[in-house]
């Protein structure tokens, strides 16, 4: 095995190889240093790379190993985090000015979840800055570049824990996805995330965006790793407000079980033809995928995309209002430590009523009922995850994600889980993303589906040319 | 459509918000903020008489964990 094999496994193979002894968990954090320290340069994934600190959690993990006390598929992995989630004693900067010395003495409920299931942290990951606006080119941290394209963005805003994973950096992340942070950086940097059911993980911990869309989450590169890391986060916490009391399945046990007869909705009328429309060769991936699905024994079946494409508007009205009113006092004391892009999108919200945004909220309430009605003639949602492949830094349009339909926040406003997982390349070898969506708290079958596709495709075993 | 804001309308909402924002700012911002007056204008055609709005409170929330 290669070194860059070995950064490539997946978190199932290096637990099986871990439990072999074939090699260590130093011997895994050192080969992630080794490669962060040789390509991290050009891509800039992490903000603060905490080297000793995994070397000293890995030693620990070893014995832990040795003396038989296995905590499970995560024991002795190494991860990184999105850096909103509050870290005891280790920077926390939303890759913003604004928080550029904040050292928080809590963990965030995920973080302590992840240290008690024996992962090692290598370190905190790049963003768009308070998960926000576009990559962050005046921020005192370099922007996220994209591990298949140095020249393109990654997508965000967990721009970070996409392109480090994409680029064999570390085994998994977490991300966090207010209107689609998880799964469009997993459809750009062509590796799975999954955005949970709302109240699924706690949030406890995280620095908010926007309390009622905001949702915590991991991403891997494949569709098992995971739901092994969603595993080991998902719970109630009294801590967060909006955490479910619900039951956590295993999500795992179902993997294997296939989709025949499984309903899938494709709502492509009036939203994938919205303003400018779906990218053609989006497009045409994503119907690739769908044939496979059908090949798989699903049932194809088109649905009307309307109350879909009116999401974005209400997503975008309750987003900018709660962003403006979580930051209104550092906006007021401060507004140009904030980068350009996140500024003027949190501002829109200081100009809008109470009124506006609980006519938003309304119409939340009768979009959540429109597009949950699908599920009484479908079991999932299938489209793409991002409307065109990455762009080019250079020929970045800001306007850009207003004049495509965006298919991911309707499922931010409805709360209902959503996996991105690689379906395929444009020409530019530019990877595409297919995303599955499920009712609620049914994750478990997220996870099914876009299994059953991955095991039937090759596109997740694709490496970046770095 | 809903009415757009001028710049000296937006200069005068600024102030009342307590934001302290150049003329050059408020021009950039400008677009934006009657781009999101527009989409609430079209959510108000979505929303019915009895729609309540979606919120996250319940009196039985510590009952319930």
């Amino acid at each position: 095995m290669t070194p860059t094999d070995f950064c490539y496994l997946t978190i199932s193979e290096a637990a099986a190889s871990l439990r072999r002894k074939d090699f260590s968990p130093v011997e895994l954090t050192k080969a992630c240093l080794a490669r962060i320290e040789g390509i991290d340069g050009k891509l800039h994934t992490f903000i603060t790379l905490t080297a000793d600190r995994a070397l000293m959690e890995a030693r620990e993990a070893e014995k832990k190993l040795q003396s038989g006390a296995d905590r499970g598929p995560l024991h002795g992995i190494p991860i990184g985090l999105k850096d909103l989630y509050a870290t005891k004693g280790i920077r926390t900067t939303c890759h913003s000015a604004v928080l550029e010395n904040w050292i928080p003495d809590y963990d965030s409920a995920a973080v302590t979840k992840l240290q008690q299931a024996g992962t090692i942290s290598l370190g905190k990951l790049g963003m768009h800055e308070f998960a926000f606006g576009g990559p962050s080119v005046d921020a005192p941290f370099p922007a996220v570049r994209n591990p298949w394209n140095t020249a393109h963005i990654p997508g965000g805003s967990s721009s970070g824990s996409g392109a480090a994973l994409a680029a064999g950096l570390c085994y998994g992340t977490l991300g966090s996805d207010t209107g689609g942070s998880i799964r469009t950086p997993s459809s750009h940097c062509g590796i799975v995330g999954i955005k949970p059911t709302y109240g699924r993980v706690s949030r406890y911990g995280v620095v908010p965006l926007s309390w009622s869309l905001d949702h915590a989450g991991p991403m891997a590169r494949s569709v098992e790793d995971c739901a092994i890391l969603l595993q080991a986060i998902a719970g109630y916490d009294a801590r967060d407000s909006a955490s479910a009391n619900v039951a956590v399945a295993d999500f795992r046990a179902g993997l294997r079980d296939g989709i025949n007869d499984l309903r899938v909705g494709v709502p492509r009328a009036y939203w994938f033809n919205e303003n400018k429309g779906t990218d053609p060769e989006t497009e045409a991936v994503f119907n690739d995928a769908l044939k496979i699905l059908d090949s798989l024994g699903a049932v194809i079946i088109e649905i009307d995309g309307q109350p879909f494409s009116n999401a974005r508007k209400a997503n975008q009205t309750i987003l900018v209002c709660e962003a403006y009113a979580y930051h209104e006092k550092t906006l007021q004391a401060t507004p140009m430590k904030f980068g350009s892009s996140v500024r003027r999108r949190m501002l829109e919200g200081a100009f809008l009523s109470a009124a506006d945004y609980i006519a938003a909220q309304r119409a939340r309430s009768v979009l959540n009922e429109q597009i949950r009605a699908n599920f009484s003639r479908v079991d999932v949602f299938a489209t793409p995850s991002a409307p065109r492949p990455p762009e080019a830094f250079e020929s970045m349009d800001p306007n850009e994600q207003n004049l495509r339909p965006n298919f991911t926040n309707p499922f931010n406003l409805t709360g209902l889980p959503a996996i991105s997982v690689p379906c395929g390349f444009t020409a530019g070898n530019l990877p595409v993303g297919l995303q599955i969506v499920a009712r609620p708290f049914e994750e478990a079958t997220c996870f099914r589906v876009a299994y059953a596709y991955e095991q039937a495709t090759e596109w997740h075993k694709q490496r970046p040319p770095l | 459509m809903t009415d757009e804001i001028t710049l000296d309308e937006l200069r005068g909402m600024a102030v009342h918000a307590g934001l302290t924002l150049s003329d050059d700012e408020l021009l950039k911002l400008l677009p934006g903020v009657n781009r999101a007056r527009e989409q609430v204008a079209e959510l108000r055609r979505l929303v019915t008489d009895t729609a309540e709005p979606a919120g996250a409170f319940t009196a039985l929330k510590d009952e319930m964990a």
